[in-house]
């Protein structure tokens, strides 16, 4: 039978549910962000300050190895909530480091070599499209973010020689939601500049660019202008600053430069905003043909 | 026998087509320059350059500016100098500017015609960072000094008494030199990543990260950095606050002429061992 007497006619097996199709492309971005060397380096980097943490809490609990060191007293290895957000603080910014070499790998190509259209093609939204490539950065920097943070929590709880966990469960709680609300801005900003940078080698310096050059500028109308809203544009301490109070240590912070709980959430409401409407404008099914 | 070797040499040295090179340094340097400064692409490095000087203008507008904020607005000046152009704006815009000119090019599949053409490598690489280098110094340059003259024009003649007759003509002169060596010296280190590295991005953080924790190193480990030499020549002391004034290793006062020729010899060894690399450089863009 000739080829031209079949009617092509829908597909009638099981289809695969909707939201699963997201992890496909999760899954492939895992690969491709996983396939440079440098991303493993860079992944070694970021497990080392945990590690640290982690003989320091061997430390703080270990009788016999605190007498060793001259018994220092409590103040010294304080395992407290400014001790876990030292290490989230440190955590965040080894996470931004590895966002933005691992970002524009998922995102850069499709788009400088014409591929969004045939991956669009295929029955997956724009919306998840997007959504992949957040699920394959999350899993990642959850990986150096909250992951170790929390099992520092835990082998915290399990070392103290008086019932610990359970009195300080709002620093885990804190920790979790801080590391979500940091992931979810460094992945928007990734993704959102490496769309609109043509170069992958250009897109990681923008990305580093884009946190400390507001930061600076702030720094800037901060002191020209005498007034403490310039560090609204300072992002890394905006974070700092929801992680305080989401870890119970706002006390500590210098009235002066204590920004109010609603302009924190409104800067990083306002800054994902914006990242959602940079991707909205570039993540679609063009092709660009240069003549 | 030795004169004689040394009479040859000058006598080679003598005979190289200096005037072609100096013309085609001319004609190379004039494209670069074009492209840094009056592209769509180079409006970013306009910001870097010029988004305190918009800031000081709103303060000269709403501020109220008498003679108790007159030692405030001095430091705050040595503050953006010394932490925001060098630390950032000059890092960034030169990192931008230094990066395009061979690895850009590269990724643009371009640089095989400058080097398919009779331009010594050399000569290419000079003139490239030439260009690089009047950029980021025209506009950086420029810059502060409109941030100097909107710093201080508010307060009218002391001001202008300050500025003439007292340190502050000093004090631009000394800011200048700053924003000048820092421009030639990040340039001449992000030529190299660009050459070295792929993607010299993760290069110039790690350096960033070395330029910043620079302060609380052996003072030996502190004459491999730019910003080190560069704190020696401010005016004006922009000390570490809280737990960094801790960790700084306060190192040995320098001459601001040693710590400018320490830089030159710096950026001199660079840009030599550039030179060098740029005579092996190969193209192979299947792997860009």
């Amino acid at each position: 039978m000739s080829i031209h007497k079949h009617d092509y006619r829908a597909y009638t097996g099981r289809v695969t549910p909707v939201w699963t199709r997201i992890f496909v492309l999760g899954r492939y971005s895992l690969a491709e962000a996983w396939s440079s060397k440098f991303t493993t380096v860079l992944f070694v980097v970021c497990l080392i300050p945990p590690i640290g943490a982690l003989f320091t809490i061997y430390l703080a609990n270990n009788p016999a190895a605190r007498l060793l060191m001259g018994n220092v007293g409590p103040r010294v290895l304080a395992i407290d909530g400014a001790f876990f957000l030292n290490v989230l603080t440190i955590q965040s910014w080894l996470a931004m480091a590895l966002a933005s070499w691992i970002a524009p790998r998922l995102i850069t190509l499709d788009l400088v070599d014409n591929a969004l259209p045939i991956l669009l093609s295929h029955p997956i939204s724009r919306f998840g499209y997007v959504l992949g490539k957040c699920v394959a950065l999350f899993a990642t920097l959850s990986i150096v973010t909250w992951v170790p943070c929390l099992l520092l929590f835990a082998y915290q709880g399990y070392a103290s020689p008086v019932p610990w966990a359970a009195a300080n469960l709002r620093i885990a709680v804190g920790m979790f939601a801080g590391s979500l609300v940091w992931i979810g801005l460094i992945s928007l900003l990734g993704l959102a500049l490496s769309s609109w940078v043509k170069w992958r080698v250009v897109a990681t310096g923008i990305i580093f660019a884009a946190i400390l050059v507001p930061a600076g500028v702030g720094a800037i109308v901060s002191e020209v202008l005498r007034t403490k809203w310039g560090l609204l544009l300072n992002l890394p301490l905006v974070a700092f600053s929801l992680w305080q109070r989401l870890l119970g240590l706002h006390d500590h912070v210098d009235e002066l430069k204590k920004l109010p709980v609603g302009a924190i959430l409104a800067v990083l409401a306002l800054a994902c905003c914006l990242f959602v409407v940079m991707l909205n404008k570039r993540i679609r099914a063009r092709e660009v043909v240069r003549g | 026998m030795m004169q004689q070797a040394g009479a040859g040499r000058r006598r080679d040295f003598m005979q190289q087509p200096w005037a072609l090179w100096r013309l085609q340094a001319k004609r190379l340097t004039q494209i670069e320059l074009r492209r840094n400064l009056f592209s769509w692409r180079a409006t970013w490095i306009y910001f870097l350059a010029f988004i305190p000087t918009l800031i000081i203008f709103i303060h000269i507008l709403f501020n109220e500016h008498d003679a108790s904020s007159f030692n405030d607005d001095t430091q705050v000046l040595a503050g953006i100098i010394q932490l925001y152009y060098i630390r950032l704006g000059v890092f960034f815009g030169c990192l931008g500017i230094f990066s395009r000119l061979i690895r850009g090019e590269m990724i643009e599949r371009s640089l095989h015609f400058y080097l398919l053409s009779p331009v010594r490598r050399e000569v290419l690489l000079l003139s490239k960072f030439a260009a690089g280098s009047a950029a980021a110094v025209l506009l950086f340059v420029t810059a502060t000094i409109v941030d100097f003259a909107l710093m201080y024009l508010p307060f009218g003649a002391a001001g202008r008494d300050y500025v003439f007759n007292g340190p502050g003509l000093g004090q631009l002169e000394a800011y200048v030199l700053i924003i000048v060596l820092a421009c030639l010296g990040y340039g001449a280190v992000f030529l190299l990543l660009s050459m070295v590295f792929k993607n010299p991005t993760p290069g110039a953080l790690l350096f960033l990260g070395w330029e910043a924790i620079n302060p609380v190193l052996p003072s030996i480990l502190q004459r491999l950095s730019v910003a080190s030499y560069l704190r020696h020549l401010m005016p004006v002391d922009v000390g570490a606050k809280g737990f960094i004034a801790l960790l700084t290793v306060e190192t040995e006062p320098v001459s601001g002429l040693a710590a400018t020729l320490g830089l030159l010899l710096l950026i001199t060894a660079v840009l030599l061992y550039s030179c060098y690399r740029i005579r092996t450089l190969e193209i192979r863009y299947t792997t860009e």
